[in-house]
């Protein structure tokens, strides 16, 4: 596909997740924060939801060779970045995504968020200049590479390269897995609802007998 | 319009995302937003600066500034179904932080996404919808990452709330 092409596609694709999170309300940040903090998990269950979708497909398809996942070298940049991450998007009070939904709904701090999420990374591309870590891809090689605290490219088409074993039995332990998380989360969720049903009557009953 | 006059399931929202990013990942890349986010910081900078952006190496080593990289049309996408969606529902309307405290906290909210994503290289979006669905390694490090950073971050954010 040409440059040009590949944009155009990616401005669909962009305009329906825009349309689809804004009237969801999905957003990453509340899926993460309210479920430590608030003990509610409607935005975890959806991102549970998607990524046992992603996975089967993507494993899937990359059983056969197909698609174009990411290929770079990860290490302990990925661990400290998502970290600093982590604590800038509670903060904000938005991540990536939620950050331009905001911004298209008229919401001022949101756009504010991403003027700095600029300047963030300007910051970034300074210091880069002077430590030259994390490795520039170009200096990538896939394989461990510890001076540079990276540990190579490995994914489940890899995974399937090296032990034979299909790519989409990986995704399927995988699957499981999200799965049961999504399960334990429905369990508590129906044990809350159940007290609280519980506590409701019992209070009926309470003020039947006052009467 | 019917349709946009209440809240769309997530569950439903996320799984439609889901199955147009798999058509994505074959025929593009998977859903990504800070790898475009970069490239508008460094089309922007090179407005600014000019021929000088060059002499930063993380501009020509990392990332050369190119228009036409398709990751940040996701985001412009993002900002025009979001605009569209926001109308239809009669849900756009200018909207500002209150008190001082929160200004300061999306700023430096903001500033440690940016540093975050150029340090790990991904974003939430790639580390959820991308990197861990192909179970690539870096999507466990950065989930890993992003809890442990939530964490920290209600535990401010619990405390800013609190007084």
């Amino acid at each position: 596909m040409s440059p040009i092409g590949q944009c155009i596609v990616a401005f669909f694709f962009g305009s329906i997740v825009g349309l689809l999170v804004q009237r969801s309300r999905f957003c990453n940040t509340a899926a993460l924060r309210d479920a430590m903090l608030f003990k509610t998990y409607r935005n975890t269950k959806a991102l549970l939801v998607a990524m046992m979708i992603l996975t089967l497909g993507f494993t899937t398809f990359l059983t056969f060779g197909e698609g174009n996942p990411l290929h770079f070298d990860v290490g302990l940049n990925q661990v400290m970045g998502l970290f600093l991450f982590g604590i800038g998007m509670v903060l904000a009070g938005a991540c990536t995504v939620s950050t331009w939904v905001k911004a298209g709904e008229g919401n001022v701090g949101a756009i504010w968020a991403l003027l700095f999420t600029f300047i963030g990374m300007f910051l970034f591309s300074l210091l880069w200049s002077f430590s030259y870590w994390p490795p520039a891809p170009g200096t990538m090689t896939g394989e461990p590479n510890l001076s540079g605290l990276q540990l190579g490219y490995t994914n489940a088409a890899t995974l399937q390269e090296k032990f034979g074993i299909p790519a989409i039995l990986f995704g399927l332990v995988q699957f499981a897995v999200l799965l049961g998380i999504f399960r334990a989360i429905r369990h508590k969720e129906q044990r809350t609802e159940q007290a609280a049903s519980a506590r409701m009557t019992a209070a009926a009953e309470q003020r039947t007998v006052a009467d | 319009m019917e349709l946009f006059k209440k809240t769309w399931d997530p569950i439903l929202a996320l799984s439609m995302i889901a199955v147009l990013d798999i058509f994505m990942f074959l025929t593009v890349g998977a859903w990504t937003v800070g790898g475009g986010e970069t490239m508008m910081t460094g089309l922007i900078a090179q407005q600014v600066l000019g021929d000088d952006l060059a002499r930063i190496p993380f501009w020509n080593l990392v990332f050369e500034p190119d228009p036409t990289y398709w990751k940040i049309y996701i985001s412009l996408g993002m900002l025009f179904g979001a605009i569209v969606g926001a109308v239809l529902s009669k849900e756009f309307y200018w909207r500002f932080p209150r008190h001082l405290s929160e200004w300061v906290m999306i700023t430096i909210g903001g500033l440690l996404m940016g540093i975050g994503i150029r340090l790990a290289f991904v974003c939430n979006v790639s580390t959820f919808f991308g990197l861990t669905p192909e179970m690539n390694l870096g999507g466990y490090l950065a989930m890993s990452g992003i809890i442990a950073g939530a964490w920290v971050g209600s535990l401010i954010y619990k405390k800013i709330l609190e007084g």
